[in-house]
C-alpha cells in the first residue's frame, strides 16, 4: 500500500503531535524517541523531526547546517467545509498567515502549525473545474 | 402468453469492453490506481512547492523523478504526480496559491521540509542522479530502518530519496488491545 511521506521539522515534537492530531485529524502512528513522530491523515504520512535530532531526518548536514521549520513548501489538506474550520481553529488560536483566498480551483488559506510550519488547507470546487480550467 | 412485465424491461445492449476499461479495473484489483485528476478528500496526497522556473522544474520531475505531468499552465503552475503523490509547482508571485501574503511576503522555494520519495535501490537511483547532474545536499546517511539523502530540485527545494531497510514498517501496526 503505497503513501506518501512528508517530512516537517518542529521544534516540539510533542507539541506538534497535539496540533496535527487534535485539530486536523492526524493519527499518531508512531513517536518512538523525543525527537521524532510519524502521523498520519488519508494516505498522507506525516513525519515530524526535531532539529539536531538524530540520527536520520533530522540530524545535522555535513557542514554542520541544522534543519529548521519553516519555510512556504506545504501538504495541502482538502476540506468540505472552509470557513467552518478556519472559524474552528481560530477560536483555538491557530495563526493563519493569511484569509481565505479564492482561485479557480477552489478556496484556500494557510494557517502554521506551532513551529511555524504553513499547512494549505484547500476547499475544491467542482473536480472537473480543476483541471478544465487553470488554477489562477 | 407474454410477460407482462416485459414492456417495462430495459432492453440489454451489448457492451464492447475497451482497453482503459479493463487496464482501470486491473489497477484497482491490484491496488495500484492513483488518485485520478478529481481525486479529491481521502485519497492521495497533495503538496505544494515553490519553483523559479516552472519549466524547468517540470523536466527535472518528469525526466529525472518519476513524475508525470497532469496539467501546465506555464509560466506560473503545474501539477504533477507520483504514485499517489500530487505535486503541485508554483512560481512565486503568480495568482492564487503563489500570491503575495497581505503584508507583502512573497512565498519562495526552499527551507528544510520536503517530501520523500521511496525508492527501492537508493545508491543506484543516487549515482543515476549525480551522474546528471543532479546536486545533493548530503550523501547517503542512515537513519532508523532507512538510508535515505537529500538533493536539491533547480530551484533549491530539498527531496529526500529514502531506501526502506529492516524493521522498517510503512504503516502503523494493528493497535493491540
Amino acid at each position: 500500500m503505497s503513501t506518501v511521506s512528508v517530512r516537517y521539522f518542529v521544534d516540539d515534537v510533542d507539541a506538534a503531535i497535539r496540533f496535527y492530531c487534535q485539530n486536523l485529524s492526524f493519527r499518531e502512528v508512531m513517536h518512538p524517541a523525543p525527537t521524532f513522530a510519524m502521523l498520519s491523515l488519508g494516505d498522507l504520512r506525516l513525519v515530524l523531526s526535531a532539529p539536531g535530532g538524530g540520527p536520520g531526518g533530522g540530524q545535522a548536514m555535513p557542514d554542520g547546517t541544522l534543519p529548521s521549520p519553516g519555510g512556504w513548501n506545504r501538504f495541502m489538506i482538502e476540506v468540505t467545509d472552509l470557513d467552518g474550520l478556519v472559524s474552528t481553529l481560530r477560536r483555538q488560536g491557530t495563526r493563519f498567515r493569511n484569509d481565505i483566498v479564492s482561485g479557480v480551483g477552489g478556496r484556500q488559506i494557510l494557517l502554521e502549525d506551532p513551529s511555524g510550519n504553513p499547512v494549505e488547507l484547500f476547499e475544491p470546487v467542482l473536480p472537473e473545474a480543476r483541471l478544465s480550467e487553470r488554477e489562477s | 402468453m407474454t410477460d407482462p412485465l416485459d414492456a417495462l424491461r430495459l432492453p440489454v445492449i451489448p457492451v464492447e469492453p475497451r482497453r482503459e476499461f479493463a487496464e482501470h479495473l486491473l489497477q484497482k484489483i491490484e491496488g495500484r490506481e492513483r488518485g485520478g485528476p478529481g481525486a479529491a478528500t481521502g485519497h492521495g496526497a497533495t503538496v505544494r512547492y515553490f519553483v523559479t522556473d516552472l519549466n524547468g522544474s517540470v523536466a527535472f520531475y518528469r525526466d529525472l523523478l518519476g513524475f508525470h505531468s497532469e496539467l501546465i499552465a506555464a509560466p506560473a503552475f503545474a501539477m504533477l504526480y507520483r504514485g499517489d503523490l500530487r505535486l503541485l509547482l508554483s512560481v512565486p508571485g503568480s495568482a492564487g496559491g503563489g500570491s503575495a501574503l497581505p503584508d507583502g511576503s512573497v512565498p519562495a522555494p526552499g527551507g528544510w521540509n520536503r517530501i520523500a520519495v521511496r525508492v527501492d535501490d537508493l545508491d543506484a537511483t543516487v549515482a543515476a542522479l549525480r551522474s546528471r547532474g543532479v546536486r545533493f545536499r548530503t550523501g547517503i546517511t542512515s537513519g532508523v530502518a532507512v538510508r535515505q539523502a537529500l538533493l536539491h530540485d533547480p530551484s533549491g527545494n530539498l527531496i529526500e530519496l529514502f531506501e526502506p531497510g529492516a524493521g522498517y514498517r510503512e504503516r502503523a501496526p494493528a493497535p493491540a488491545g
